[in-house]
């Protein structure tokens, strides 16, 4: 019992780690890493595993935000900006997220990867004919 | 390597909210940062280094998961034992991960981005 409870915790730690390192280094939350992660290796309900996925969030994106400021990569305009029409987003999220059972809430979530997994997978010809789209337009 | 300054010019304040927006619906509905839309979408339409653009989603992800968090937690979804676990790792991996980008360069960092979007689709897909 007590080693399981260690395996567990070794297991958590070890998943924040990786998330919070891909949070520092390539700006995103990890969340992605981390819901599936407690969904399928520590077997959490869809909704705790998001719930819990957010929470973690927090300090990692303080702690990674106050080194990136410090040596000023970003401008806080900007994030100021997304931000404003970040929280509205949030709470309209949230609020439908909450409102739907768990197992529908997990296959969303499967679909969410699933298209991106596809969208990466469709390689570099769908950005770069964007960005030549972008950049004849400001020619 | 020096940190290399953000880029120059103003980014349109409307495209950012939308942008913000947009990553704002994911993050709540997935318990994700919404990074993964941000970094791209920065990079690709808006025109940002790299670097700049991951910086710049970081910090906006802090107020987003701050508004999930809350929902979530008043609806009693979320493992807080779990959540500290996880926090203890993770704050170690961020400034890890924060210190390794003064050690990339720009086209570099671009690259693991890819990559980990790439890797990330295939275990989708295959595992």
């Amino acid at each position: 019992m007590t080693a399981e409870l260690l395996i567990r915790i070794v297991e958590l730690a070890a998943i924040g780690l990786t998330a919070g390192f891909l949070a520092g280094l390539l700006g995103i939350g990890g969340g992605i890493l981390m819901v599936p992660a407690m969904v399928l290796v520590l077997g959490f309900g869809q909704h705790v595993a998001q719930g819990t996925s957010l929470l973690v969030i927090i300090p990692a994106a303080l702690t990674g935000s106050l080194t990136h400021y410090r040596k000023g990569r970003f401008k806080v305009r900007d994030a100021l900006w997304l931000a404003a029409g970040g929280i509205i987003g949030a709470a309209l999220g949230s609020v439908f997220a909450l409102s739907i059972e768990d197992d529908v809430l997990r296959k969303l979530f499967a679909g969410l990867l699933f298209i991106f997994g596809l969208r990466m997978l469709l390689p570099r010809n769908t950005s770069s004919l964007i960005r030549e789209r972008l950049t004849a337009r400001n020619a | 390597m020096k940190a290399t300054p953000v880029a120059e010019g103003t980014t349109p304040s409307l495209a950012l909210v939308a942008l913000g927006a947009v990553a704002g619906v994911l993050s709540g509905l997935f318990g994700i940062g919404g990074g993964i839309v941000m970094v791209p979408a920065m990079v690709l339409l808006l025109g940002f280094i790299q670097r700049r653009a991951n910086a710049t989603s970081l910090a906006a992800i802090l107020p987003i998961s701050v508004v999930g968090a809350t929902l979530f937690g008043r609806a009693n979804d979320i493992d807080v034992l779990a959540a500290v676990v996880l926090s203890v790792g993770s704050l170690i991996g961020v400034q890890g991960g924060a210190r390794a980008m003064d050690r990339l360069s720009d086209r570099r960092l671009g690259l693991i981005f890819g990559a980990f979007l790439v890797a990330l689709a295939l275990a989708m897909l295959f595992l």
